[in-house]
């Protein structure tokens, strides 16, 4: 078998001579200064009657920032394609449950009794992380109110708040041009 | 009526004493080949992925579809018997996947849909390739009573789901894992032809994830290759330039390359070269076996030499084969781009056919 080792030593060390321009480095990117492409008007409207923050856009605003987004190269991360595809998604999920489903039942089908027990507990404890899972990333969190209620006292600090928003469209007939932020804000008692 | 195992049995399988006394090339050597030839390969496709990957299509893509072709023939039983079905559909979805996948591109041309509509066109194709796998695969799956094969159903359906989330990226890992296909082939074929070399063969694939890791480490740092004509552009975007922005081109086209070389290197060579390497150490082949061990004699091929068999069948298919090579090559020095485009959509018929003869290897 030596030879045999000598000639895969051989082999790898030739694979690892690849070219040695391979070694250059790539110059490390500038950060990119924030580009502006439009300017527009900005209304905050605190609302006790809101569930949750609402941005809304009209028409005319809508299709001027479209305009102007159109000579914006975009690069569209995976999270935003499937965002940007419900139908996709949409039966991405259903073969997804159809191949849960199935493979559940191929399981039991094929599994020992005592291994029945370790991959149902297998599939309970994924399922409670998945749970877990969408409960801390999607929306099932807090009220977008509760966490809007420092909002005054943090402007004044000069403080961030974050909180969630719905985006609209509105036609340019009810709110006139210019882009309106629906703050949910309750009375303090 | 003869069974397909009986064909199998009677093309591919030396006799025990045979394979006994075949050890014209040893186990070692052979090893050594392989090594060799992989990172020979390596090093050619990433000094110059553009270049070799133009040349190795122009030289290999149609002749290592004409011998994918004797190949499959070779395979073909006379009688389909208990595997009518599996036939049957194995013919009909190659026929409808490779007509749709050939229509795809014409219908985009006329611009019957908007381009944001085409990921799902390309999703619902790959959906169809799926089930149809899996049908593949449970069929083959009831002629194996030992084996529970019924995991195909939800393992297609899985593959289904992350084909829609991303049916670009699904179509990418199509053209980089059908070349690995024809390992696959090689080790089921070993393991009928020469067992003692199994064993090394799969040491040598154990070496292969190490040589595309050292391939990814050298050149994922490099400079994108420059894809300023229509023809370099073609072969980034083929090995998904525009959907890994952040890996170099100069890396996703060597790899592809690679894989290329090596799909077909088993084809043109490992295949073909193994049945004359299995004769008998002592003396020559006889007669008959050397005339068989040609593979442009059409008698070698069970489906044309058996008493019911079609040998005018198979005579016109290879011939109409070798005619096809050579409008390939014609096409390519007229008008390598569009011939290779024209070549990697129809070629979609080989990458589907292989999955029915290698399901029947298993």
């Amino acid at each position: 078998m030596k030879p045999f080792f000598s000639l895969c030593i051989l082999c790898l060390l030739l694979a690892a001579a690849m070219p040695t321009y391979g070694d250059i480095a790539r110059r490390s990117p500038s950060p990119e200064k924030p580009r502006i492409v439009l300017h527009t008007s900005l209304t905050i409207v605190p609302d006790s009657k809101a569930y949750e923050g609402r941005l809304q856009i009209s028409q005319g605003s809508l299709q001027e920032l479209r305009a102007a987004l159109a000579n914006t190269p975009t690069n569209e991360s995976m999270a935003q394609r499937i965002a940007h595809s419900s139908t996709r998604t949409m039966l991405a999920g259903l073969f997804m449950f159809l191949s849960l489903s199935f493979a559940g039942v191929w399981l039991a089908r094929s599994v020992q009794a005592r291994g029945q027990k370790a991959v149902a507990a297998l599939l309970i404890g994924t399922a409670i992380v998945g749970a877990a899972a969408i409960i801390a990333r999607a929306n099932a969190g807090p009220p977008g109110s509760y966490l809007w209620r420092k909002l005054p006292q943090n402007l004044s600090k000069g403080a961030p708040t974050y909180g969630g928003i719905d985006i609209e469209i509105v036609p340019d007939a009810n709110e006139g041009p210019g882009i309106k932020l629906i703050i949910p804000m309750r009375p303090e008692r | 009526m003869e069974r397909t195992a009986n064909i199998d049995l009677a093309a591919w399988r030396s006799s025990p004493a045979a394979l006994a006394t075949s050890r014209q090339l040893s186990t070692r050597v052979f090893a050594g080949i392989l090594i060799a030839c992989a990172c020979l390969s390596a090093l050619l496709a990433s000094w110059l992925p553009l270049q070799v990957s133009v040349v190795t299509v122009f030289l290999f893509a149609g002749p290592h579809n004409w011998f994918e072709l004797r190949y499959f023939l070779m395979r073909m039983p006379v009688r389909f018997g208990r595997s009518r079905n599996f036939f049957v559909i194995a013919f009909a979805g190659i026929g409808f996947l490779t007509l749709a996948y050939v229509s795809l591109p014409l219908l985009n041309a006329f611009s019957l849909w908007p381009d944001n509509v085409w990921p799902t066109i390309l999703a619902s194709w790959n959906t169809l390739l799926l089930l149809w796998l899996g049908l593949l695969v449970g069929l083959r799956g009831r002629q194996k009573p030992k084996r529970d094969w019924s995991w195909a159903i939800p393992s297609s359906l899985g593959l289904c789901s992350l084909n829609w989330l991303a049916p670009e990226f699904f179509s990418l890992a199509i053209v980089y894992l059908h070349p690995l296909v024809a390992l696959w082939f090689l080790d089921r074929h070993l393991r009928r032809r020469r067992p003692a070399w199994l064993r090394a063969y799969r040491v040598c694939l154990g070496l292969l994830p190490l040589l595309l890791i050292g391939m990814f480490w050298q050149l994922t740092r490099t400079p994108a290759l420059a894809d300023d004509n229509g023809l370099f552009w073609r072969i980034t975007q083929h090995a998904g330039a525009q959907l890994l922005p952040n890996i170099s081109s100069h890396a996703l086209v060597a790899v592809h390359v690679f894989l290329e070389m090596l799909h077909y290197g088993v084809w043109l060579i490992a295949l073909p070269l193994i049945a004359p390497l299995a004769k008998p150490a002592t003396g020559r082949l006889s007669p008959a076996a050397r005339k068989r061990a040609r593979v442009w004699d059409v008698s070698s091929v069970p489906l044309a030499r058996h008493p019911r068999g079609f040998p005018t069948l198979v005579t016109i298919a290879l011939a109409f084969g070798v005619f096809l090579v050579a409008i390939l090559w014609f096409g390519f020095s007229v008008d390598y781009v569009t011939t290779r485009d024209v070549y990697f959509t129809v070629a979609i018929a080989h990458v589907l056919a292989e999955a029915p003869f290698l399901l029947k290897m298993i």
